[in-house]
């Protein structure tokens, strides 16, 4: 800003916006980059490469002969206990956990930051009774909700199901085709309906962060200054506060990613959430674990997926949080 | 200085060697075994558990009639009976207790003790889950049922304090064989009367400090989810033969945990060894690695109340599409391919009709109206254990190639697990059945009507009909030939589709002396030492 002064009056430096601004200093952090960068690679080769038909071998394929192979060229990751390929196994099972982390995490994070921004920024009454809300969700144990849940949730996910498969099977079709069709849209439609559940069940810890934060913003001075200016309500608080409050939320919603992905394999093995032999990253961990004394590369390979995802997710996180700080010097 | 440094590197790994004692040494030096036990029981009341976990901890704790032998599954050493001897037809045994028998709070054990535990485990209101183990004794089925409410007609009587007399519906041969398994056992009147009524169940009466029993050992302390542990029993008749100080179950389901707790010196003895994991203990450490042959079957169970499994050409379709010899040799391994339901025991041999004919199965399946898996309903695979999710994906898998079928895999822990069974509220199950006594009676039985562990929803008239005869056979060898005929007609009809039989895979440390492989796997603890 230091340049405004000198510079001459006709050349009013053009406002950079918020997302300019992060942009540019989120462009200079090199982890930050660096993650991106892994992250586009792993996203795309889960979304793309199952996509090509006959590139990947099935994940379901066994060949029991074939089991516990060491990597090769016709297996690049080795192949698992039931001789199905690894590799394969791991993209397909990205796509599920990758999936999951980002519904669950959009849903419950646009939940969260709502509520808790009309609760801080109303205050009174309202925000005692919205908090009160909170609370008493707390005392919910979770997961024992989740499982209920699941149970009300699965004749309405297998119409789901039926419905996608009838949609996709040209009529006239083998029963083999309606199989084929069925296990490639079953992961998708069995878990999207319980993932949202699960999303808009933890947006509690997102609601008070942003609540706390909102209610400290609220009393500074620029937006006494929009007040004045006659703005409305809602354009202070959704454009002037809460992107002042955007750093915490945003290295809470790079945790939660994760922490959902994990959860998944939870409810996997309670048998709620991908059913064998479907896999995902959480199931591909927990089978490779209780196999590490036979083959320890079952482990070993969606280990590394899974962790240089979360890592990659944690740095972008921090870099994210720094790169939006609307309080961070200019440069 | 190198020598300095070598010096330093050698009192730094002694200083690591010596605090790092593990459990199972500091175990042998106080003489107990720990033992892997694969869960939490149900109850240490023999009379309302059916487990093999829970039949381990109350075989410290109680003793039979007859003992087990540690070497000889046909041996009948003397337990709590000091002897016996039956009749000509082997209907009518006497067994004579031995004076010095006492439980482990003193108290003397009499044969009225025998009748009040017999009484109790008759009794309806109890609603014990194995009585039909009892249904040996003339009347017990009747009283059982609510038909005679008089318990002095049931052929169980105390003559004096040491004289046990029985009478049977059938000639039993394998009577004293019989005596040594739980629902057998003696319970404390004078116990479980202080802790409520007869037919009360599960009252505190088998927990600690409460439980007493007439085994070399006594109950010392429950931890839940941690460990069960048991002392030498000084009021025991032989206590002076016992060796072990006490033993420490943990119930640790899973077992790739428990063998990992196993190397890391945490247990003397796991309960069982994943079958995928047999090849690299058997390259990497063979002295640990026990593979036994055991009387057990793995089979698939089927509920065939169920529309489409109700058809018995669809349950041989389902069993013709198993590759039994692949799945033993690539994920059972290990295992043995089932050719029936009876693995081979003594005289006895079913005949081999179980096979691999995907061809025979896909028309099976199409003359029951589902040609090429078309319009097959959906569904699910029960399984309770992470070791049976890798066999139930082999299964689903092969269904899926050869008859284009698909089931889902669903698993539930051990208790819903089994209550789902009984409710018969379960499509297909994935099970198994662990012989109680060397008889195939032990197998067969399983699948009369309103057997508590049949579950299937089947029965079959001409069945009953043969085992019926089968028990009024008194030629031996007769016996077993209308026995294979009526394993045939289950073997027909298929309500389970047996996959393999169990061959016992665990591990054990070779300071434990006085272990002998067993068909039956009921080690008597009493013999065992620890000598490392």
């Amino acid at each position: 800003m230091s340049t405004a002064a000198s510079s001459p009056a006709s050349r009013i430096e053009k406002g950079a916006s918020l997302w300019q601004d992060a942009w540019r200093r989120l462009s200079k952090n090199r982890a930050a980059m660096v993650s991106v960068g892994v992250l586009a690679v792993i996203l795309l080769a889960c979304i793309i490469l199952p996509a090509i038909p006959k590139f990947l071998q099935d994940p379901g394929m066994q060949s029991l002969e074939n089991k516990n192979l060491p990597p090769s060229a016709a297996h690049w990751f080795g192949t698992d206990h039931l001789g199905r390929d690894l590799f394969s196994r791991i993209l397909f099972g990205g796509r599920v956990s990758i999936m999951v982390g980002l519904i669950t995490t959009m849903v419950s994070v646009t939940i969260g930051i709502t509520w808790g921004a009309i609760s801080g920024y109303v205050g009174g009454r309202t925000d005692a009774f919205m908090m009160r809300t909170v609370d008493t969700l707390y005392a919910l144990p979770f997961l024992v909700i989740v499982i209920l849940l699941g149970a009300v949730l699965e004749p309405i996910t297998g119409h789901v199901t039926e419905f996608t498969v009838r949609l996709f099977t040209p009529s006239g079709s083998s029963a083999a085709k309606a199989n084929e069709v069925r296990t490639a849209v079953e992961p998708f439609t069995t878990l999207v309906p319980l993932f949202i559940a699960i999303g808009a069940l933890s947006w509690l810890n997102v609601s008070r962060i942003v609540r706390a934060q909102v209610q400290s913003v609220a009393k500074l001075e620029f937006v006494e200054a929009a007040r004045s200016l006659g703005l409305g309500h809602l354009r202070i608080l959704f454009r002037h506060i809460l992107p002042n409050t955007l750093g915490p939320i945003i290295v809470y919603t790079t945790l939660t990613i994760p922490g959902v992905m994990l959860f998944e394999a939870t409810l996997s093995f309670l048998g709620l959430g991908v059913k064998p032999p479907n896999s995902s990253w959480g199931i591909l961990i927990e089978e490779g674990a209780n196999r590490m004394l036979s083959n320890p590369l079952l482990l070993f390979f969606p280990a590394l997926f899974f962790s240089t995802t979360l890592f990659a997710l944690n740095f972008l996180g921090d870099g994210l949080r720094d790169a939006l700080d609307p309080k961070s010097s200019k440069d | 200085m190198p020598r300095r440094f070598l010096f330093l590197a050698a009192a730094a790994l002694a200083l690591v060697s010596c605090s790092r004692e593990t459990q199972v040494e500091r175990a042998n030096r106080e003489g107990i075994l720990i033992l892997g036990n694969s869960g939490e029981p149900k109850s240490l009341d023999p009379q309302l558990v059916t487990g093999v976990i829970e039949s381990k901890i109350i075989n410290s704790l109680m003793e039979g009639l007859v003992a087990d032998d540690p070497e000889n599954d046909d041996g009948l050493p003397p337990g709590a009976a000091a002897s016996w001897e039956h009749n000509d037809d082997l209907t009518e045994w006497t067994f004579h207790l031995r004076p010095e028998g006492r439980w482990s709070d003193g108290v003397p054990l009499t044969a009225s003790d025998y009748v009040f535990s017999f009484h109790r485990m008759l009794h309806p209101d109890l609603i014990a889950p194995y009585v039909e183990m009892l249904y040996f004794i003339e009347n017990a089925e009747a009283f059982n049922k609510g038909e005679i409410s008089d318990f002095s007609k049931v052929g169980v009587w105390a003559d004096d304090d040491l004289t046990l007399r029985f009478k049977l519906r059938e000639p039993v041969p394998f009577l004293p064989s019989l005596t040594r398994h739980y629902t057998w056992f003696a319970v404390p009147r004078h116990v479980i009367l202080q802790h409520g009524k007869m037919t009360d169940r599960f009252t505190d009466w088998s927990e600690p400090p409460n439980m007493v029993g007439n085994g070399p050992f006594r109950l010392k302390s429950w931890k839940f989810h941690d460990s069960i542990e048991v002392e030498k029993n000084p009021h025991y008749w032989g206590a002076d033969q016992v060796a072990l100080n006490g033993i420490r179950f943990l119930p640790i389901e899973n077992p790739y945990t428990e063998a990992r707790a196993f190397f890391s010196g945490q247990l003397h003895s796991s309960y069982t060894l994943p079958p995928d994991l047999i090849d690299s203990v058997r390259k990497k450490s063979p002295k640990y690695l026990r593979q036994e042959p055991y009387v057990g079957t793995v089979f698939v169970r089927l509920n065939t109340t169920r529309k489409g499994l109700d058809d018995p050409r669809v349950r041989r379709a389902l069993g013709l599409a198993i590759d039994r010899a692949a799945l033993t040799e690539y994920v059972l391994e290990g295992y043995f391919p089932a050719t029936s339901l009876t693995p081979k025991m003594g005289q006895y041999e079913p005949d081999p009709v179980l096979r691999f004919d995907p061809e025979e199965a896909r028309r099976l399946l199409a003359e029951a109206g589902y040609p090429d898996g078309k319009g097959f309903p959906r569904f699910s695979v029960l399984i309770s254990r992470p070791a049976a999710r890798a066999s139930t994906e082999a299964l689903q898998a092969m269904w899926r190639e050869h008859l284009n079928i698909i089931v889902d895999i669903q698993n539930k822990d051990w208790g819903s697990y089994i209550s789902a069974q009984q409710s018969l509220d379960f499509d297909i199950a994935s099970a198994g059945w662990i012989g109680d006594y060397l008889d195939p009676t032990t197998f067969l039985n399983l699948w009369t009507q309103g057997n508590g562990n049949n579950n299937t929803g089947w029965s079959n008239p001409e069945f009953e009909n043969l085992l019926d005869q089968a028990a009024h056979e008194s030629d031996a060898a007769q016996r077993l030939e209308i026995l294979r005929k009526a394993e045939s007609v289950v073997m027909a009809e298929q309500p389970i589709l047996p996959v393999a039989y169990y061959s016992r895979n665990y591990l054990l440390r070779p300071e434990v002396k006085g272990w002998h492989p067993l068909l039956l796997d009921n080690h008597p603890f009493k013999t065992l030492r620890l000598d490392p």
